[in-house]
């Protein structure tokens, strides 16, 4: 009696244990770089056998610090990813927000600069016969500021098999977050490009009523563009172009231009970050007036230049008094 | 007074200009002479008449470290450099930046890596690597006997810093000098490179 009542007791203990430890597993294991914070997330608390859940590596940035894009423009190099799945688990391809341009002196990459989370789909079989599983990978990146360092990680995270759905986790918002960054093809865009000698432009018409002020197309192919080069943008009659530099050791002009195209002064429900996949006619398009450095320039010269002017004026009249004398 | 604003407003306001100086294949390479570790100034047209590797490096960048961690940069130096093949490596960080460095300390590190470039370049001011477009560390360019320039971009076709993807990857300095050295025409003469942005 005595035993067996010991032993029942000994189940509801385990099962508390095994809560505790699952609860610290949903959370997602987190490593650490030097630079950055990296964490596995999920989406949700749990499995379902047939239907798919994401996962995402999670990355902080330290002030300055960046990674990159899946093209990662003049230099650096995008995350790669070893999988360690349960039997019969099928991992997709990472989903890659929109990038940041991030120049770096004479050279432009296309990156993240602040925080990013990359998620993968995860497939899992029809039929799961464990309780738990665990989605485990290598993540391998580059991390720079003025300097890089080669990042590393072995994340994983465990989450309890249910046959009901699984209810959204305490990460949910993140992966809401990255999915409204992640570029789409509205309805009621038309796009088409040209390339020749001089220019490489993307021309393209919103829905009415979308009105852009202007944009950056991020390339992601290599040698089709000179990524540090400024890129033109122009308005015409309800359409808009926008003008690239081809890239100087380009060997032919693209057939295809493919990559994202960001759009400034835009709602992002109204479609600003807009997949590319066009064919590239061949023809001589002329470059469009290069749109203002603004977004090349640092945050601190409005400021600057304001004291700047006020600084300019001051001097003027005190050289006027001074030529008075 | 009006004149004096609109000058100034004018300076602040003027855009920056761009540099967009490239090395373009199959054009003559842009001449350029240059300090070596050892203090001695090497111009590019003493080299007329061979062949001549390029190789942008930082020591510092963990691309870099793959190919001579592994000993793969080293073992294509002595290689080529037996073959009559020039190489001169070239180091564009300017001072303050990563992998920048003296004369002295330059040599230490070729010898510490038993490197064996033709030539060890300084351009703590960048003007070589902007004449020449050189992007990242490794960047490599290829120069033919006449000074024409075969091969602008990577060392190979594995984008990373593992030293086990070196094991497998298509070279392109190699198939680049061997095509040009055998008198053909080199099939892949324009990559992108991959590596640390320069430090200029």
């Amino acid at each position: 009696m005595a035993s067996k009542l010991r032993q029942s007791a000994v189940w509801p203990v385990a099962a508390g244990v095994l809560l505790t430890w699952a609860t610290a597993c949903l959370a997602g294991a987190t490593g650490r770089s030097e630079n950055i914070d990296v964490a596995l997330l999920s989406e949700r608390v749990s499995v379902q056998p047939g239907q798919p859940f994401r996962v995402g590596l999670h990355m902080k940035m330290k002030r300055g610090w960046h990674t990159y894009w899946k093209h990662p423009g003049d230099a650096g190099l995008p995350l790669r990813i070893d999988w360690t799945l349960p039997p019969g688990f099928k991992a997709g391809a990472i989903e890659w927000p929109a990038p940041e341009p991030i120049p770096t002196g004479e050279l432009m990459s296309y990156g993240y600069g602040h925080e990013v989370l990359l998620a993968v789909t995860i497939t899992p079989p029809a039929r799961v016969t464990a309780d738990l599983v665990t989605i485990a990978g290598a993540f391998d990146w580059l991390e720079c500021k003025e300097a890089c360092l080669a990042g590393s990680a072995q994340l994983d995270v465990t989450l309890p098999v249910r046959s009901e759905p699984p209810r959204p986790g305490p990460s949910a918002p993140l992966f809401d977050r990255a999915r409204a960054r992640l570029p789409r093809s509205p309805e009621g865009w038309s796009l088409a490009a040209t390339a020749g000698p001089r220019a490489i432009e993307l021309r393209f018409r919103p829905p009415s009523g979308v009105r852009p002020n202007g944009g950056t197309f991020f390339v992601d192919e290599p040698l089709v563009v000179e990524y540090a080069a400024p890129q033109g943008f122009k308005r015409s009659s309800g359409w808009y172009r926008l003008t690239l530099v081809p890239a100087a050791n380009a060997a032919n002009p693209p057939r295809r231009l493919t990559g994202v195209l960001v759009l400034d002064g835009l709602d992002r429900r109204k479609g600003s970050t807009i997949v590319v996949n066009v064919e590239a006619l061949s023809g001589d398009p002329t470059p469009a007036p290069a749109q203002s450095p603004r977004r090349n320039w640092p945050r601190v010269p409005l400021y600057a230049t304001l004291v700047a002017l006020i600084g300019i004026v001051v001097v003027a009249a005190l050289m006027r008094r001074a030529a008075r004398r | 007074m009006l004149r004096f604003a609109a000058i100034a407003c004018f300076l602040l306001f003027a855009p920056t200009a761009q540099a967009s100086a490239a090395a373009i294949v199959g054009k003559p390479a842009p001449a350029f002479d240059a300090i070596d570790a050892s203090g001695e100034l090497i111009r590019l047209d003493a080299f007329k008449g061979k062949y001549v590797v390029l190789e942008w490096v930082n020591f510092e960048c963990p691309f870099v470290g793959k190919h001579y961690g592994s000993g793969n940069m080293q073992e294509l130096q002595k290689r080529y450099t037996e073959k009559g093949v020039v190489w001169l490596s070239i180091c564009s960080s300017a001072p303050g930046k990563q992998g920048h460095v003296t004369g002295e300390e330059a040599k230490e590190l070729v010898t510490e890596r038993e490197a064996v470039p033709t030539r060890f370049l300084l351009d703590p001011e960048g003007i070589l690597g902007k004449k020449y477009g050189a992007k990242t560390t490794p960047h490599i360019f290829v120069i033919n006997p006449k000074g024409v320039l075969v091969y602008n971009g990577a060392i190979d076709d594995r984008p990373s810093t593992k030293r086990a993807d070196i094991k497998g990857a298509k070279n392109y300095l190699t198939a680049a000098l061997e095509s040009t050295m055998a008198g053909k025409k080199v099939e892949i003469a324009a990559t992108q490179p991959y590596g640390c942005s320069v430090k200029y």
